[in-house]
């Protein structure tokens, strides 16, 4: 395992979690009222380049960062991106077998990490459930996660190829 | 690389819920403690180290964001155009009425000796990023305690109450929006005159609660705060459903926020107005300090 891929993906994070906070901030690039999950989107992305163990700490840490700088509970986008990369590396296999496949377990795992972190903000005492809209809060930023999906990861897989060659020489 | 073998597995399930538990005693924690300790000053040293990123990109990319949305906004702007056309047309004409209506309004006072409070002290400061996610109802502005703004003051817009900073760091601070379900804000009806409580939904309409209501609120009303933890007057928004009050029933109905609060970009933090329990606050935290709070923002009636 590289270290540099270590490197690569938590910087990687690191910039998706600025460009949500910014560029796909309200106001801004938005469809329909609701951003892309861009972190949750370049964590699975990152899923493609690091072994398991790596992920999940890659995970966890975008999940506290995201936590501290948003105003709901810390831990609950720990643990979602925590689950979220598990899911991720189990279903890595799956991204060989074609686009459609990438799209779809993009899509799904997308829905799924809004999904739980909804439930895991209703289970503390947050009220996330009620909030008006949020359905499409939910399925909205997996819809545009699908359809950015295959250009983040040719651009992430590009980082990494560059770079180990950089190191290489 | 990556061995499927039921070793290896067993190792990267056992990190997985050992991280998921670390999760929720972070969750837990934070709970518990309200928002504040440990976590009130790593959310400020986080802020801090992410601010100069966040307004570097929001520097190079705004221009670009702008066009963009220009762009895809075209058909609704020549729309939106004579619409405003139309409600200029319209205001002018209340302007002249108000206009007389003001003098009246000196004479009054004069005759009276009521002072006319200054113009409140206020910090303008431009959006530069907002929280991570759909579910959070943050936005952080480029001024912090360098500027003099401080955890508690108000925020506002050209259209009225946008919510009140929660998190200050030296060049940076975290405005809670209105629409926060922890945030509450005491108001007055301007039609009936009565007081009450909006809170928000996280989204979309804030909800209104009324506990000693006596008049019917008609749609359209419009409802502004009440002076006792925001400065008094500003205004918060319209009445969405007409409500009935009923004798000993707490009147309920929906209030549509006066500010965009999806399109927000310049507002300014009113600095030089104290709530009425300011000195709590200024003792808890001073200005260069870590400054947040989880909990409700209001004061009630």
């Amino acid at each position: 395992m590289s270290r540099s891929r270590v490197v690569i993906s938590l910087l990687a994070v690191l910039v998706a979690i600025v460009i949500q906070t910014t560029v796909l901030a309200p106001g801004r690039i938005q469809l329909l009222g609701v951003a892309p999950a861009f972190v949750t989107l370049v964590l699975i992305g990152v899923s493609l380049q690091v072994e398991s163990e790596y992920l999940l700490l890659i995970g966890f840490t975008s999940g506290i960062l995201m936590d501290l700088i948003g105003s709901g509970t810390l831990g609950l986008w720990a643990m979602t991106l925590t689950v979220i990369a598990y899911a991720a590396g189990r279903l890595r296999g799956r991204f060989t077998e074609g686009s459609g496949y990438v799209i779809g377990i993009v899509f799904g795992l997308t829905v799924f990490g809004q999904f739980l972190f909804v439930l895991l903000g209703t289970l503390f005492g947050q009220g996330t459930i009620a909030e008006p809209g949020v359905f499409s809060k939910i399925l909205l930023p997996g819809v545009w996660n699908a359809f950015l999906a295959l250009p983040v990861f040719w651009v992430l897989g590009k980082a990494y190829w560059s770079r180990q060659n950089e190191w290489a020489i | 690389m990556f061995s499927s073998s039921g070793r290896r597995i067993d190792r990267v399930t056992i990190l997985f819920l050992f991280l998921v538990a670390l999760g929720f005693i972070v969750a837990t924690f934070d709970v518990r403690s309200s928002g504040g300790g440990v976590a009130a000053i790593m959310r400020e040293g986080t802020q801090s180290m992410f601010t100069p990123f966040q307004k570097g990109v929001d520097f190079v990319t705004r221009p670009i964001v702008g066009f963009v949305d220009g762009v895809s906004n075209l058909a609704g702007l020549r729309d939106e155009n004579d619409r405003l056309g139309a409600r200029v047309r319209e205001l002018e004409g209340k302007v002249q009425a108000t206009e007389a209506l003001e003098e009246q309004v000196t004479q009054l006072e004069a005759i009276n000796g009521l002072e006319v409070p200054d113009e409140l002290a206020t910090v303008t400061a431009r959006i530069n990023a907002s929280g991570p996610s759909a579910f959070d109802n943050v936005r952080y502005i480029d001024k912090g305690s360098e500027d003099g703004i401080v955890k508690g003051q108000a925020v506002v817009d050209e259209d009225g109450l946008i919510g009140r900073v929660d998190l200050v760091s030296a060049n940076a601070a975290r405005i809670r929006l209105i629409t926060d379900p922890i945030v509450s804000v005491g108001i007055r009806v301007l039609s009936t005159n009565e007081t009450g409580i909006v809170t928000g939904r996280g989204d979309g309409p804030l909800r209104l609660e009324m506990f000693r209501a006596e008049e019917t609120v008609n749609e359209g009303d419009r409802v502004v705060t009440d002076g006792s933890r925001f400065p008094p007057g500003i205004a918060v928004g319209k009445i969405r459903t007409t409500a009935d009050a009923e004798v000993g029933f707490v009147l309920r109905t929906d209030v549509n926020p006066a500010a965009l609060l999806s399109q927000i970009d310049y507002v300014k933090v009113i600095v030089g107005w104290s709530p009425i329990d300011a000195g709590l606050v200024d003792d808890e935290i001073s200005p260069a300090s870590v400054t947040t709070s989880s909990s409700s923002t209001t004061v009630g009636n």
